[in-house]
């Protein structure tokens, strides 16, 4: 079984779970930026719930299934077609021969998950299939291992095992309209009291200047009562670096190992798929929370899955 | 979280990860204390640990939350818990031998060619180039710090004489085996990529390679010191052809 990519999409890529261990030598981790939509794709094909998943940004690749198969779209949604006919998200979805899938337009949420009911069978970097850098080319062609059977009886079996209140919590959640959760960092104290309460209350937008490496804010300017200048130590994904323009920067899964900016805070890790989603320019606001609420949350949402 | 341990204070990063830090200087007797922290908690080899980031004053301990001390959860702050035991033994273990120290000698073209910035520096220093390669080649650098791209490897300290502040703006493309200075730091660069040193020479070593068996050449903790060779010799030993 393999895809063709023939058309190529603005930053696509494939991403698993993320590449750790090496970030003493300046690795990033990189992997899925919506984790919680790519474990869901993975659960409703009875995949491997770690196997590595397409992650679509858009204006997104258009992608020929070389033989018969079954996927199934999550996260964002983009108006998914295959040969110009619609189809569901969250769904197993049975695709023909020479069948090509292609995204209209980005209706609701920022990225999406796109994962196949074979084994990805590319090489592996470093323990990991998440692409480092790399993107889609067009004419790409990406290999599976496994061809299906009965594809129809697997798609029927698939059906019939979907599981509507794991997804709705899933969705639900991904796309809640709430603040986003931060717990304060080591530079937290440095920023002047005006600051604090203007990060506390008032809106943030996600700006155009955004990546895989990280999202950059438009708000308030915020001041420190020192110089932003700290040693550089280790910053993890969804920290808010306070840039020396006052502006933030939010690290995400190709961040920078290490970083000698303000480290203001980070956004808790179960709340990360749902600020990856966020539509550029939609205003939102950061709250805080404590570091049991945070892991009490995380552990609960992944105990959904078979983690 | 944060509690101090007698020297070092341990707090939390986020929801996922766990500093310990001593006083923020770059200071060698510091840096050693969080290599030995370092490759103490390495041979412990605790589930659920996803990474052991060591940089100038820090070690971060990021973690897997579904893993990492699952068999305390019911402990009120196993992250304290955590700590305070993993602090006691460390220091306990401090009697031990440590690993020695890997040093390298690191060839440097310093050929005008390749040292954008050392005429420039001459200038400005009022020292001779000669001067200057002589100055950068007689002190052995630690290595603080590896990080932003891969194997991009921060060394100190620079000889005061020949220390300058990096670019107000930086380059667009520094090419890999660049190397630089900034401050008091020494640097190499793995990769073609961006950045604002001021570079005053070239190694023909690659010191940053996909192969997952060579990755990044140097860590934090090993010694570095330069030694100056002609455009002859760097293009007999060019590892970039």
């Amino acid at each position: 079984m393999s895809i063709q990519i023939i058309h190529k999409g603005m930053s696509d890529s494939i991403q698993d779970m993320g590449r750790y261990g090496f970030q003493h030598l300046g690795i990033q981790p990189n992997g899925c930026m919506d984790i919680l939509s790519a474990l869901l794709a993975n659960t409703i094909l009875q995949n491997d719930i770690k196997a590595p998943v397409i992650e679509l940004h858009f204006p997104s690749s258009e992608i020929k299934f070389l033989e018969e198969t079954i996927i199934c779209i999550t996260g964002g949604n983009f108006i998914p077609v295959i040969n110009e006919k619609s189809v569901e998200l969250n769904t197993p979805i049975l695709v023909q021969k020479n069948e090509v899938l292609s995204m209209l337009q980005p209706m609701k949420g920022k990225i999406t998950y796109i994962a196949i009911k074979s084994n990805y069978n590319e090489e592996m970097w470093l323990n990991s299939n998440a692409y480092y850098g790399k993107r889609f080319e067009k004419d790409q062609i990406i290999t599976y291992a496994t061809q299906l059977n009965n594809p129809s009886e697997m798609f029927t079996t698939l059906h019939s095992m979907l599981n509507p209140t794991l997804l709705k919590k899933v969705q639900d959640f991904v796309f809640m309209d709430a603040p986003i959760r931060i717990l304060p960092g080591p530079a937290w104290q440095d920023l002047a009291n005006h600051s604090i309460t203007q990060l506390l209350n008032d809106p943030f937008a996600i700006t155009s200047q955004s990546n895989r490496m990280g999202f950059q804010l438009v708000g308030p300017s915020l001041a420190l009562n020192i110089a932003n200048h700290y040693l550089s130590s280790a910053v993890t994904r969804g920290t808010l670096q306070l840039l020396p323009s006052g502006e933030i920067i939010v690290l995400m899964a190709d961040h920078q190992t290490i970083g000698g900016y303000a480290n203001l805070g980070q956004i808790i890790l179960v709340d990360l798929p749902r600020f990856a989603q966020m539509k550029t320019g939609q205003p939102f606001k950061f709250v805080l929370t404590n570091l049991e609420t945070a892991q009490t949350l995380y552990r609960e949402m992944y105990a959904s899955f078979k983690y | 979280m944060k509690i101090k341990i007698q020297e070092w204070s341990v707090y939390s990063v986020g929801d996922h990860a766990l500093v310990f830090a001593l006083e923020a200087k770059m200071d060698v007797a510091i840096l050693q204390k969080i290599k030995q922290l370092n490759e103490f908690i390495v041979a412990k080899k605790i589930n659920g640990i996803l990474d052991i980031i060591p940089s100038y004053h820090t070690l971060t301990v990021v973690y897997d939350m579904i893993h990492f001390l699952s068999d305390h959860n019911e402990a009120s702050d196993p992250l304290i818990i955590f700590s305070t035991t993993l602090l006691n033994e460390f220091e306990k273990n401090s009697l031990v031998p440590k690993k020695e120290t890997t040093q390298y000698i690191v060839p440097v073209c310093y050929d005008l060619l390749f040292a954008l910035d050392l005429e420039k520096m001459s200038e400005v220093k009022s020292i001779s180039t000669e001067e200057i390669i002589k100055i950068h080649c007689s002190t052995i650098y630690d290595v603080y710090s590896i990080g932003f791209v891969p194997g991009f490897t921060y060394m100190g300290m620079v000889n005061e004489k020949i220390q300058m502040a990096r670019h107000q703006k930086p380059r667009n493309q520094v090419a890999a085996g660049s190397v630089g200075i900034a401050g008091l730091q020494t640097g190499i660069y793995p990769i073609n990529c961006p950045g604002g040193w001021q570079i005053i020479g070239k190694t023909p070593w690659k010191i940053f390679d996909t192969h997952p068996n060579k990755l990044a050449k140097f860590k934090v903790g090993d010694q570095v010191q330069f030694f100056p060779i002609s455009k002859k010799e760097f293009d007999d030993l060019n590892e970039y052809k």
